[in-house]
């Protein structure tokens, strides 16, 4: 699913990693998301979301759905 | 903010503890059937399989058989191996059951496996459904 986690990472300039702990997945998960090939399940969707001050709707794309 | 995701993990030293364990079973069942050598190799086969998947470090898929690096997606991926692994073994024992009675023989153990298979599925789509 298209999402904006990248460019809102970047905007706070954090490497996936640091975004990875502050969620408590891996960094290849965080990896993944962005890349589109993983769907995070509703809670890390909401927690990304609020981590970020965005809503769901902001930060994934469901024209794809 | 830190999601809880300790519902995903488990320690790193279960799978050397539980190769070691199951090592234990084989070198026993060997035992009793007369075969203390072939039980040894398994318990150091498991053993060695054990430690070097508690040893290990660094990649992903280590981690995540392990236990200690799992997430909701590597939970999904196991998910979906386990679904693969018992595809594989419905069809195997599909298989052995047909190729028992065009032997002559009435199919099992495969027809047993099978009955017990099904069964399993059904009784765990019921659950689930009932679980909502």
């Amino acid at each position: 699913m298209k999402n904006q986690v990248r460019a809102l990472r970047l905007q706070k300039d954090l490497a996936q990693g640091q975004l990875a702990e502050a969620m408590g997945v891996s960094r290849q998960t965080i990896n993944s998301i962005e890349n589109e090939r993983y769907t995070p399940s509703l809670p890390l969707a909401i927690a990304l979301a609020r981590y970020f001050g965005v809503t769901v709707e902001e930060m994934f794309d469901d024209q794809g759905l | 903010m830190i999601k809880d995701c300790s519902r995903f993990t488990r320690s790193r030293w279960f799978m050397l503890a539980f190769s070691v364990a199951l090592g234990g079973v084989v070198l026993l069942a060997s035992w009793l059937g007369g075969s203390l050598a072939s039980g040894l190799i398994g318990l150091a086969v498991l053993t060695g399989f054990g430690l070097f998947v508690s040893l290990a470090s660094g990649s992903e898929t280590i981690r995540g058989l392990r236990g200690d690096g799992r997430d909701e997606r590597f939970a999904l991926m196991d998910l979906r191996a386990t679904a693969i692994v018992g595809q594989v073994l419905i069809i195997a024992v599909i298989i052995g059951f047909l190729v028992e009675i065009a032997r002559g023989h009435n199919g099992n153990p495969y027809g047993w496996l099978g009955a017990l298979g099904g069964l399993s599925y059904v009784l765990a789509v019921a659950y689930f459904r009932w679980r909502g």
